[in-house]
């Protein structure tokens, strides 16, 4: 049987956290080809229940990815959706679902090397944990 | 109505045929009979294939499009003028960016690749049938009124350039002083109010005694900074002290300043407000260099608790030691004090020695400069941030390069953090041309992805009204919120947040958004 590939769901902004993605890309970075890019405007549209739902619908881990908090494009976003990602990490810890697979990032248009080292991270959550609900992936 | 789906795929940007299979990944919507039209075509950049896409796209009456290739931004804009030309509304036109989120970061895997492509074309597919049209509004701006704030070195640079562009330019100044700019000068004025958005704001001022209305097209912001309050013990001890900018102009003018010449960091050095800005050190190295360089003879000391000379000013710090500027490290447990009885000597511990020194005072300078007050009452009236050290916060980079987070509100000099005149003067002419561009151009274009409140769910808890940083929604008149389209930027920072799930982001609702990562999930890759 073949390994079970992890599943990683990025919200990420069209602003500097996609275009970081972009630049990675085009770096000539790889990375793992489980994430699961899902474009948002703004990491301040992230609402709890995206990230919820996405678990639900059998996502390992999920990352937020924004501007940096100084330099948010819509000036506030980034921070207003960290606070989104706080308050789900409290509601999964209320679940008693591991609270490492959801995490808020912030990178810049220009940090090429933040996406597949969040990526990497993401999937190393998701292999060491396992699907929700299971118990323990591959220790 | 059945949707009219047309699929488009780039050759040129998904690399093929080395790693997707493209046949099959334009065969994504099997049984459902909805996509008319499916072209792979080997570049879409080339007007030629524009043609004939949007050809095919008349021929068959399509009403959405899914194009599989790179990011939006890079796609040619003549096959969305070429769209929108044949009647196909902008918003039902999905970029699935398979160039840059499948093909670029996994070259090394061929099946995985292949599925996470026909996912995300699926995924878009998904995301299309559920986007309804979505129109654009125009609206002209009332005035070509620029209003600059302060009448400085960067204001008035500022009013002359916009008013080259055409714009009419108001120049509102708090003190009494006389100066050239083009345009109407207000003496003796201050911002007092602001209503409106980028292109028709209207400012309420107050003119000496009088109160007056002022509408205008942009604004620029150049208050300065805090330049006459010179505050801190240092700066009370010794009253012959200058702000680093003013021993510059003096140095420049032909004045040979009395030695010993001190640089000192900040007139306040156990103060905890006052950060001292990085530029500072640019200067002061610049400074001290060239009165080192035009008075050999006297001594030139820095004062400093950290040195913050980066990239080629690490080269002007070796200069200015080999020169011989003295270097005075000191911590802030023992920093710098000037007895009142003998204002004449600074007393120091250098930590390099580890001794107390004394330094008769020639000159004495400080490259910190507080911030102006007036910032903080500018920045709440017109709601753009603030920075920690008190002046005005300047946007996102990937916004214009001396804007605010709102548009039609720009910013420049000292205003954000004390510079010198030859910066200030550029940031004002960058402003200038930046308002008088937008002022000219005449009108604004707003609506399409915005957000839009569902009256009957509101419960007027005003969370989007403190969440939005541009001022769009507000209580209207029945009692619950409403966006102001104008000022809308479309962030969704006020849906994502909306307690009673109110308001929606037209193209990024709920559904489309959990569709998506459904969709994706649902690949297996």
């Amino acid at each position: 049987m073949t390994e079970r590939r992890p599943k990683v769901v990025g919200f990420c902004c069209e602003k500097h956290g996609f275009d970081s993605a972009v630049l990675a890309a085009r770096s000539g970075r790889q990375y793992d080809v489980s994430v699961r890019i899902i474009k948002v405007p703004c990491t301040g549209r992230v609402d709890g229940i995206h990230i919820l739902q996405a678990l639900e619908d059998g996502a390992d881990s999920v990352f937020v990815l924004g501007c940096l908090e100084k330099n948010c494009y819509y000036d506030t976003g980034s921070i207003e959706g960290r606070k989104r990602v706080d308050y789900v990490k409290s509601t999964l810890a209320d679940l008693g679902i591991e609270k490492e697979r959801v995490e808020m990032f912030n990178a810049s248009s220009t940090m090429a090397w933040k996406f597949p080292e969040i990526v990497a991270r993401m999937t190393e959550v998701a292999r060491r944990l396992g699907p929700i609900g299971k118990g323990g992936g591959d220790k | 109505m059945k949707a009219r789906i047309q699929v488009v795929a780039c050759r040129s940007c998904t690399e093929l045929p080395e790693l997707l299979d493209m046949d099959t990944l334009m065969d994504i919507d099997p049984g459902r009979e909805l996509v008319v039209s499916s072209i792979l075509v080997d570049r879409l950049c080339d007007s030629k294939e524009i043609k004939r896409v949007v050809g095919e796209a008349r021929d068959w009456e399509v009403d959405r499009v899914m194009v599989l290739a790179c990011q939006k931004k890079d796609v040619n804009p003549a096959l969305l003028a070429a769209y929108k030309k044949a009647g196909i509304n902008e918003f039902m036109i999905e970029y699935v960016d398979l160039r840059d989120e499948v093909v670029l970061p996994h070259l090394s895997d061929k099946n995985a690749a292949q599925a996470k492509a026909e996912a995300k074309a699926s995924a878009g597919l998904e995301r299309l049938l559920m986007m309804e049209p979505l129109e654009k509004a125009v609206e002209s701006m009332r005035t070509r009124n620029v209003v600059v704030l302060g009448g400085g070195a960067s204001g008035r640079k500022a009013a002359e350039i916009a008013a080259a562009q055409g714009a009419h330019t108001i120049v509102i100044e708090k003190s009494a002083r006389s100066f050239k700019a083009p345009g109407v000068i207000m003496t003796n004025s201050s911002l007092l109010g602001a209503k409106g958005y980028g292109g028709n704001f209207v400012l309420t001022i107050r003119a000496g005694e009088k109160v007056e209305e002022l509408q205008c097209a942009a604004l620029v912001v150049a208050t300065g900074g805090g330049w006459t309050d010179l505050k801190g013990p240092l700066a009370k001890a010794c009253k012959s002290a200058v702000p680093l900018y003013k021993l510059h102009e003096q140095v420049q003018g032909g004045a040979q300043p009395k030695g010993p010449i001190i640089i000192a960091d900040t007139p306040d050095p156990g103060g905890k407000n006052l950060a001292i800005q990085d530029f500072a050190w640019d200067e002061t190295l610049e400074l001290a260099i060239d009165l080192k360089k035009r008075q050999p003879a006297e001594d030139v000391y820095v004062v400093f608790q950290e040195m913050r000379a980066f990239g080629l000013s690490e080269l002007a710090y070796k200069d200015a030691a080999d020169l011989g500027v003295r270097f005075v490290r000191y911590d802030r447990s023992a920093g710098p004090k000037i007895d009142s009885k003998d204002p004449g000597k600074l007393t120091v511990k250098d930590l390099a020695q580890g001794e107390v020194i004394s330094i008769p005072i020639g000159t004495l300078a400080f490259a910190a400069i507080p911030a102006n007050k007036d910032n903080e009452g500018v920045a709440s009236v017109l709601r753009i941030p603030m920075s920690p050290e008190g002046g005005v916060r300047r946007g996102s980079i990937q916004r214009w390069p001396v804007s605010t987070p709102r548009p039609g509100i720009f910013v420049c000099g000292s205003a954000m953090f004390p510079k010198s005149k030859d910066m200030a003067e550029a940031e004002g002419e960058t402003a200038g041309l930046m308002a008088g561009r937008f002022a000219m151009s005449g009108s604004i274009e707003y609506g399409g992805m915005v957000a839009e409140v569902t009256q009957e769910k509101c419960s007027a808890c005003l969370t989007c009204v403190r969440t939005c940083p541009y001022d769009a929604p507000y209580i209207g008149t029945a009692g619950k919120a409403e966006i102001r389209t104008q000022a809308c930027q479309g962030c969704g920072m006020c849906v994502g947040i909306c307690p009673s799930k109110a308001i929606e982001l037209k193209g990024f609702t709920d559904e489309q958004i959990a569709q998506e990562t459904r969709t994706m999930l649902g690949g297996d890759f």
